[in-house]
């Protein structure tokens, strides 16, 4: 009986030198962390909006390029970025995200839009667990980019946005290259990304904060 | 049972029982890791870390540990130190931790590092116990690096991210994927296994 209370001590003496460990290790650590994770989203939604940051070496600058040029604001229950010019005046391009599931995991992406919410702007898939090599390959720049420019029209009912096609078959505005071997990754991305739009584009279109 | 030796240790660690091609232990991360040899190293390092760690620590408290609950605490110690691991790779070099995923926390189910503490560090000193860790992990890390060369190599034509072969090199798609890295594993062990063979007839 005497040795089982000790060890129900023991345990809890343990579990409590233990655990106050970790938490001071990440309550130091933190502040560092919630940083990184906010200069990652800031340099993403620059880089979507078109906003020139490839001169721009140290954190502090991308930061203070991020204050100037964009405006936190909210679209329903996701962060909207309104992009803005130079003089911080006229709105140049509205920043979201968008997610859905992969094939391996979620996919997270960010999604730059024209102030007449007509046309793509930028487009970057930032978080992802898809197989290195084939669905990742969302990630690589030539995918990404023949999002650029593509006008936004409502598709006709039963129709999606943006559908994927055989890499090089692909025709017109509602037309993506896929990625070779990646079957899975390209249909539910072509799934998910057409929710989102439906849901985005017509909130956003309604509101169009400056 | 004597303390044995920091060599014999080592040797065991690196060599003779290494973790990955002898005791088949810890495959689970050598699969799923090995297709960049940044974030192998990466792995490698922590699982080090925290092996020595966990085994230095279980090896101080032999003694006032109750049997019954050695399991517990084991793992709460482990796990301690994993996440450690987890939040300093979170703060320090975030992209890494981005890369290595949920790998870095699975750290924790790790059968080499419980292996250690349970085989070895539950009934030797501290410090025999601390180097059989780092002997252990190094073990892991150097086997894991190896394969994660060929893999790279083959499957993206670069070592630690700097391209190597020449641009018509045709990628290997399936050294990326998981199912190489069972290639890898096997051909290792099998090659390892005929060289002891070789050196030590009597044994084959």
């Amino acid at each position: 009986m005497k040795e089982r209370i000790r060890s129900v001590f023991f345990m809890f003496g343990i579990c409590l030198v233990f655990t106050a460990a970790v938490s001071a290790v990440n309550k130091i650590n933190e502040d560092r962390i919630r940083l990184n994770e906010q200069m990652r989203i800031q340099g993403l939604v620059l880089n979507v909006l078109q906003i020139d940051s490839s001169g721009m070496g140290s954190d502090t600058e991308i930061a203070g390029l991020f204050q100037k040029r964009v405006r936190t604001s909210t679209l329903g229950n996701r962060p909207l970025y309104v992009g803005l010019d130079p003089k911080g005046q006229t709105v140049v391009g509205y920043a979201f995200p968008i997610s859905g599931p992969g094939f391996w995991g979620p996919i997270e992406a960010m999604i730059a839009v024209d102030p007449q919410v007509s046309r793509i702007i930028g487009v970057a898939f930032y978080r992802h667990n898809e197989t290195p090599g084939l669905g990742g390959r969302i990630t690589e720049s030539w995918f990404q980019k023949q999002f650029q420019g593509r006008t936004l029209e409502t598709p006709p009912p039963g129709k999606r946005y943006f559908t994927f096609k055989a890499q090089g078959t692909a025709k017109g505005n509602a037309e993506l290259d896929a990625i070779t071997g990646a079957t899975e990754t390209t249909r539910r991305l072509e799934t998910f990304l057409d929710e989102e739009l439906k849901q985005v584009i017509v909130k956003l279109s309604q509101q169009k904060p400056s | 049972m004597a303390t044995p030796s920091i060599r014999s240790i080592v040797r065991k660690g690196i060599w003779e029982e290494n973790p990955v091609i002898r005791q088949i232990l810890g495959i689970c991360s050598a699969l799923a890791v090995t297709n960049l040899m940044t974030n192998t190293l990466i792995m490698g390092l922590g699982l080090i870390f925290a092996t020595a760690m966990s085994c230095a620590t279980v090896s101080a408290l032999r003694k006032v540990t109750p049997d019954r609950i050695r399991m517990m605490v084991q793992v709460l110690i482990i796990a301690s130190y994993v996440m450690i691991v987890d939040i300093v790779l979170k703060a320090y070099l975030p992209k890494i931790s981005e890369a290595l995923g949920p790998y870095v926390g699975l750290i924790i189910t790790n059968c080499i590092i419980m292996g250690r503490c349970e085989g070895f560090a539950r009934t030797n000193p501290v410090w025999p116990s601390f180097v059989d860790g780092i002997a252990s992990g190094t073990g892991y890390a150097i086997v894991l690096l190896m394969i994660a060369t060929v893999r790279e190599l083959l499957g993206f034509g670069s070592i630690f991210g700097f391209g190597v072969l020449p641009a018509h090199w045709t990628r290997w798609t399936i050294m990326v994927m998981a199912p190489a890295g069972f290639f890898m594993i096997a051909t290792f062990i099998w090659i390892t296994r005929s060289m002891e063979n070789r050196t030590n007839p009597q044994k084959a």
